[in-house]
């Protein structure tokens, strides 16, 4: 009789099989349903849509970059809330659903399950930061953009994300409740989105906020603007980390040592990210600022007759000036026709982007100014500038115009235009084609009376080479002080005015 | 089975109604509101439009409160009790109105007279909100098995309330600030959102009389 014998069983590994893969896997598939909840995916539905309109016309077509990086950062803020909700009823869903008790028969530790919850967010803040990089690389791409983008201002909507997922994880942990995640996207809409946060806008406590608006829409040339967006990018980043690495702590991970480390190490980021942001302005930015307002380092280039100073990173801009400049040029007769002009870029950089400041007209003969913004209503204005010096001899005397001379002024600044009655509408404060209204230049306005309206408002809707002819036919009469409005539209052969001039007004 | 013996029982439920109600989700969404409508009484102080808007984030609150409202773990043993779906309802929102009527007035109190918008209007908004997250929990809770539908309900309405504001197409203004001379017709047609929104709690409260089911052209 033979004793069966059984053979021995073969050696089975028992040691744990790599439970990061299994992180990985759950991670992968919370990010799955994170990116294809209703919220997150109205929120990106919202926030694309938004990047779409608000870059077709943003700026005119000539954006500084040192300003477009800010616009990307707001919008990203509603992506964050959606998936701080999310994220926060995800983690719920086993407590909601009564199958924590299964969990606890898996290899999957919870504080695993919470570090694949983390890194779940993860995707998302990547998508944001496709977004954004969508937005400004539309913006740099437009043949207009001048200027330098900041990387720390582009990283902060992409990280906002991330630091409100993780924020949503935490609280999960913390609050073991379904409302909590809803009541908190009201806490931030109303704190956060709405910008009700305690202390000073002036101090550096409002650097405490996710996203840091500037009160001001100056546009300052980049090393001007003194926006410690660095190191504010490594505070959102500590902050992101700290509660990514709080939530894990709170989620199970008490008895990992390495994550004590890590907060440690996140805590430090977010300290020295804090402090260093808050600094306040330095003396050498104050110089700096004083310098490019007062006496500014310009390299300045020859374009046909005239000459033009421009701060280095708008010097690819001086093509469309002098293009302004030549057909403005055009238009004036006698010696103005041949004038060289020395065109200027003047900021007022001395308050930074707290707050606007208007520049002062300058005394130098047939000196121009321009300012850093251009397209849309800018460009009359210079010409409207253009004109004025033309006229008068310099923008000190062409801003203190009121007589007929404002006539020819403005039939110099629009006539060129392809559009001139909307160039009309744009460059007059209050949008108006008739009646007295201020007119804006680059430095102090004109005034233009009604009666001179009326007769800019004709010339403009005569055939140009007319006009033009009796414009250079007159040329010094029209230029000469003293000229009435009502002179100068009898010799420009408008009628019925009346008007001596438009100085009393 | 008439009306009175439907009714009888009412008294008996009103405890163990009282009981299930959320409280805890009413009591943060109201701690929440004071708290946003408390905040203009801060030293920075408030304009007017920023406490306008605090008064529709606490608003918004204890909306998302009320959207728990009509939750009930044991819905499906309770679906067999006589008295039906919309008296049971009611009573649960008949509990929780006293309450919320003196957070409300506490919450308006709370923003400084100068600043307050006009009371009548912004309770009419108030109320619109919380009508519109009653509504929204009647539907979930008439179109779906779930018997707590109250986060995802909470959810949608968040989603609403942010993007409204900023899709809401101009012509039919809602969102309008104090002193615009949009506010007379803004809240006339807040007036007709509330409309709807009482109507479709009224609908949906009902109990369906038979599942809606295919049936097979072969049977």
């Amino acid at each position: 009789m033979n004793t069966l014998i059984q053979p021995a069983p073969v050696a089975v590994r028992t040691e744990p099989r790599d439970s990061w893969a299994s992180v990985f896997a759950l991670a992968r598939f919370e990010s799955r349903r994170l990116l294809l909840s209703i919220p997150v995916l109205v929120a990106f539905a919202v926030h694309l849509a938004w990047i779409v309109w608000h870059t077709l016309d943003s700026y005119d077509g000539f954006p500084a970059l040192q300003d477009a990086d800010r616009d990307t950062q707001s919008p990203p803020m509603l992506v964050g809330l959606a998936v701080l909700l999310t994220v926060n009823l995800a983690v719920l869903r086993s407590r909601r659903r009564d199958t924590d008790r299964h969990f606890d028969v898996l290899v999957v530790t919870t504080w695993r399950r919470s570090a694949a919850h983390v890194l779940s967010v993860v995707p998302a803040a990547l998508l944001t930061a496709v977004c954004v990089g969508v937005q400004f690389g539309w913006e740099a791409l437009k043949p207009g953009a001048v200027g330098h983008g900041s990387p720390g201002e582009l990283l902060v909507g992409p990280l906002t994300v991330l630091l409100f997922g993780t924020l949503g994880v935490l609280l999960a942990r913390l609050l073991k409740s379904a409302f909590v995640g809803p009541l908190l996207v009201v806490f931030f809409l109303f704190f956060v989105v709405l910008g009700v946060a305690p202390g000073d806008t002036e101090s550096g406590t409002r650097w405490l906020n996710p996203v840091v608006g500037e009160s001001s829409s100056e546009t300052l040339p980049s090393d001007l603007l003194g926006r410690p967006a660095a190191w504010h990018a490594l505070y959102l980043l500590g902050l992101g980390l700290t509660a990514a690495v709080l939530a894990v702590l709170a989620g199970g991970g008490r008895r990992v040592r390495t994550l004590y480390a890590a907060l440690g190490g996140a805590m430090a980021l977010t300290l020295v990210g804090a402090i260093a942001q808050s600094g306040g302005e330095p003396a050498s930015l104050t110089a700096a600022r004083e310098k490019a307002t007062v006496d500014p380092e310009q390299t300045c280039v020859q374009r046909g007759r005239s000459t033009y100073c421009a701060y280095p990173e708008w010097e690819p801009r001086v093509g469309t000036w002098a293009q302004v400049v030549d057909e403005v040029s055009d238009l004036a007769g006698g010696t103005a026709h041949g004038q060289r002009l020395l065109v200027r870029q003047r900021v007022e950089a001395r308050y930074g982007l707290s707050g606007d400041g208007a520049l002062q007209p300058s005394g130098t003969a047939h000196e121009v100014t321009v300012g850093t913004r251009w397209g849309g209503p800018r460009v009359p204005e210079f010409s409207s500038a253009v004109a004025a010096v033309l006229v008068a001899g310099n923008e000190q005397a062409g801003s203190e115009l009121c007589d007929g001379r404002i006539v020819t002024v403005m039939w110099l600044a629009l006539g060129w235009q392809d559009q001139p009655m909307d160039a009309l509408r744009k460059v007059r404060l209050d949008d108006s084609v008739s009646g007295s209204a201020i007119v804006l230049q680059p430095t102090d306005p004109l005034s233009m009376s009604a009666a001179q309206t009326d007769v800019v408002r004709t010339l403009l809707t005569r055939p140009r080479g007319e006009a033009t002819a009796r414009v250079k036919e007159h040329w010094s009469e029209l230029t000469a002080p003293g000229l009435t409005t009502a002179r100068a539209a009898e010799l420009l052969g408008v009628k019925g005015i009346t008007e001596k001039d438009g100085c009393q007004e | 089975m008439t009306t009175p013996r439907r009714l009888s029982n009412v008294p008996e439920l009103l405890l163990p109604l009282w009981r299930t109600l959320p409280w805890r989700a009413l009591g943060a969404a109201a701690a929440l509101g004071l708290l946003v409508a408390g905040a203009s009484r801060l030293p920075a102080g408030f304009s007017p439009w920023l406490a306008l808007n605090a008064l529709r984030a606490a608003a918004l609150a204890f909306a998302l409160g009320l959207a728990f409202l009509l939750d009930d773990p044991a819905r499906h043993t309770t679906a067999t009790v006589p008295t039906p779906r919309p008296v049971r309802q009611a009573l649960r929102l008949a509990l929780v109105a006293p309450f919320a009527a003196l957070w409300w007035t506490a919450a308006v109190l709370l923003v400084p007279a100068e600043v307050r918008p006009p009371v009548g209007a912004v309770t009419l908004e108030a109320a619109t909100v919380c009508a519109l997250a009653l509504a929204g929990a009647a539907a979930a809770i008439r179109r779906t098995d779930e018997p707590e539908p109250g986060v995802g309900v909470g959810a949608g309405l968040l989603t609403v309330a942010v993007l409204a504001p900023l899709l809401w197409p101009d012509r039919w203004e809602l969102f309008v600030t104090v002193g615009d001379p949009e506010w007379a017709d803004a809240h006339e047609r807040w007036g007709v959102v509330l409309t709807v929104a009482l109507v479709g709690c009224a609908v949906w409260a009902r109990e369906p009389v038979r599942r809606l089911r295919v049936r097979s052209p072969l049977t």
